[in-house]
């Protein structure tokens, strides 16, 4: 009797298996594997599917958020204006989180096993760029990031061909930055707080190097991004201070430091600030507040556009996510010219991207050089009149 | 060679950092202890660790914004500016109560004779129903009270090395007279004499004709009415709040209600300002104080428990053998 329900169990299992195997041969798989689908010929049809990788949620989701938004923006543009369409296959990458890059590697792996994922935006982070770079790189994707500045990233040769940026590196900002402190404002006593995350710390590093090179005298510190409380931060910068620089990525920590600052009695020291707080809430502090960013011009009309749909909120630092996606877009539409598309064509394609200056939101043309860095990357500096920055420099 | 004097080995005192350190401690230390009072109040009558006290004092915070909100916003209040934060208090304070006393009841209550770790997990359930429900119901951005637009911020200067503004005279006064206000309650009233007898002893009480589950809903809604008190003055005093704001806050909250001996009222308002001055001074004083102050508070918890296991004010348990 025992072997006889061996000998049943047996067969039932071998008849599983083979069904199985019968099943996955002739069915169609939803989940197919990336490296298949690198070179996968793709039929373009009606709508486009690209990735998005973003902070949808987690502690850097407000400045994932201003991303998302513009994102989508040029989508419901393009929608509006083209035969085609674009669909976003939305990974949420959870920037700053206790799981650290692995939510953004999982999300590349299932863009890269989506065959009808023809090229990527994002992700925001630098380190999230390199923790992704092996799947979105052996699922042959072309990947454009509108936030992610490390210096290293293209220069290192890792991801050339595959990775884009529409920001400038942290070098043309840091740049920018000490040349302004140093030459037109002459300053000689300056105080750096980072916001503790990489690309924070990254342009901070090249900031302080640069100024201490030029003989100016730098104090330096770091507070986390979940903090409010900068009172005793503030206590701690010398009383002969003369500008703070703070390479931040949240304007409205930004705003509550000035507020702070003002509260401490330190209202006439100057402050400036990365292209992450290049936004209203940071200039709103006052005459005292610098800024730094690439020369997008706030009276664009798409700038104004989006704006209105957001409750007054123009949220710029998301708007080279809106370029990204144009530039994805761009190329999609270009390789899906003869009907089908592979990634590599994609990749090709964004690698050719020309976007001239008249219809750049970034008011720089968009073209890249063979690391993936925009061929023309200027930063602007900006000082707060009247509550609204005003280039400078 | 004549022999040094031991304070002429250390450089001489800066004032203007000391004081600014002592009253951020301080303000911050005041928002840590009324969180740590709903910590303790719960655990000294439940035994339990209500890891979602953290989440209503976000909630608090975002009821207080919202009744800015709806007054006109900070620029145009249709009332006065003192008494929008009045009601921001009021109507914060009285939702987050409610709002503790439905946790009670619907997440607590029923798991009452359960093992121990049910409610905490249900705890720690709730916490995470509450931020998700937050970052679904209000997003993820920042949303700022501006309360220099409201009534208008004021610095005043003791000298040339003490600055102290009007909000962090207000966050500090107002969270003592609350804790007064609380100590009084506890000490001097009939619902706090039953509080007492309830966390002393429960079925003595109970046999005594206190209606527990009364007493023990009270104190969920006092609690959270001191961690919604807290969250408003938050917003007030550092302009901004968020829906993960809860996490660390709590955790801040119930280190000083440990710090302070977990289940004593005094010791949670101790424990508060402690953590709050041992955060501040050590961002002013210590290396890398602003990126490690957290790990030199927590390496004081670590060293409390070392030295005094029970708290600074906390008896030890007294187990029937």
């Amino acid at each position: 009797m025992r072997k006889f329900v061996e000998a049943a169990a047996l067969a039932a299992g071998l008849a599983a298996l083979t069904t199985a195997a019968w099943g996955s041969s002739n069915g169609s798989s939803k989940i197919d594997s990336p490296a298949s689908n690198a070179s996968a010929v793709v039929k373009c049809g009606k709508t486009r599917s690209i990735g998005l990788m973003a902070p949808f949620t987690g502690p850097a989701a407000s400045i994932g958020i201003n991303q998302v938004h513009w994102a989508n923006y040029y989508r419901s543009t393009y929608n509006k204006t083209h035969k085609t369409k674009i669909k976003f296959v939305n990974e949420d990458t959870m920037l700053g989180s206790a799981n650290g890059t692995a939510e953004a590697v999982k999300g590349a792996q299932a863009l890269g096993s989506n065959a009808k994922v023809l090229g990527v935006v994002g992700p925001a982070g630098s380190n999230e760029v390199k923790a992704t770079t092996g799947a979105l790189k052996g699922a042959g994707l072309g990947w454009v990031s509108g936030s992610a500045t490390n210096t290293t990233i293209t220069t290192d040769g890792v991801r050339k061909g595959y990775f884009f940026r529409t920001v400038p590196p942290d070098s043309s900002q840091s740049k920018s930055v000490s040349g302004y402190i140093v030459k037109t404002l002459k300053l000689k006593r300056v105080y750096i707080i980072d916001d503790q995350e990489a690309y924070s710390t990254g342009l901070a590093d090249e900031v302080q190097g640069q100024l201490k090179a030029k003989g100016v005298s730098v104090g330096r510190d770091g507070v986390s991004q979940q903090q409010s409380d900068f009172s005793a931060i503030i206590n701690k910068i010398p009383r002969n201070t003369q500008l703070v620089y703070l390479p931040w990525q949240l304007p409205p920590k930004g705003k509550a430091f000035g507020q702070q600052m003002k509260t401490l009695g330190r209202a006439n020291v100057k402050l400036m600030g990365s292209d992450g707080l290049f936004d209203p809430l940071f200039s709103g502090l006052g005459s005292n507040v610098y800024d730094s960013f690439f020369p997008v011009n706030p009276a664009d009309k798409r700038v104004k556009a989006f704006k209105k749909l957001h409750g007054g909120n123009s949220e710029l630092f998301g708007a080279p996510s809106y370029v990204a996606t144009q530039v994805v877009a761009g190329a999609i539409d270009r390789a899906c010219k003869n009907g089908t598309a592979t990634r590599a064509e994609v990749r090709k394609q964004i690698k050719k991207t020309n976007i001239l200056v008249k219809t750049s939101l970034l008011g720089l043309p968009i073209k890249f050089n063979k690391d993936g860095d925009m061929v023309k990357r200027p930063f602007g500096i900006y000082h707060s009149v009247k509550g609204v920055f005003v280039r400078v420099a | 060679m004549g022999r040094t004097r031991l304070c002429d080995r250390f450089p001489p005192l800066n004032w203007s950092l000391f004081f600014g350190e002592l009253v951020s401690g301080l303000t911050l230390g005041s928002i840590y202890a009324l969180i740590a009072l709903g910590y303790t109040m719960v655990y000294g009558i439940l035994k339990l660790l209500n890891f979602a006290h953290g989440d209503v004092y976000m909630v608090g915070a975002f009821l207080g914004f919202f009744v800015l909100q709806w007054l006109g916003g900070p620029l145009t209040p249709e009332v006065n500016g003192w008494l929008a934060i009045a009601l921001m208090f009021a109507v914060a304070m009285l939702g987050c109560g409610a709002l503790g006393v439905g946790i009670e009841r619907f997440a607590y209550r029923p798991l009452r004779n359960a093992p121990r770790i049910a409610p905490l997990i249900s705890a720690l359930g709730v916490s995470i129903f509450l931020q998700n429900t937050a970052l679904l119901l209000w997003g993820p951005q920042f949303r700022d009270y501006d309360t220099f637009d409201l009534i208008g911020v004021k610095s005043y200067s003791i000298g040339k090395n003490f600055f102290i503004s009007n909000l962090q005279i207000l966050a500090i006064a107002a969270s003592i007279g609350l804790m007064i206000v609380l100590a009084l309650l506890v000490s001097r009233t009939r619902v706090g004499k039953a509080m007492r007898a309830t966390s002393f002893d429960r079925d003595a009480a109970e046999m005594m004709g206190i209606s527990v589950d009364r007493v023990i809903a009270f104190t969920f809604f006092v609690g959270s009415a001191l961690a919604a008190a807290g969250g408003v003055m938050f917003g007030i005093v550092f302009g901004q709040i968020y829906s993960l704001m809860g996490f660390t806050a709590g955790l801040k909250g119930f280190t000083a209600a440990v710090v302070g001996g977990i289940g004593s009222i005094p010791g949670a308002m101790l424990g508060g300002f402690l953590i709050g001055l041992a955060e501040a001074f050590s961002t002013g004083y210590l290396p890398g104080g602003s990126t490690y102050a957290n790990l030199y508070v927590f390496a004081l918890l670590i060293a409390m428990f070392l030295i005094r296991p029970s708290g600074l004010l906390g008896s030890p348990a007294i187990q029937k053998v």
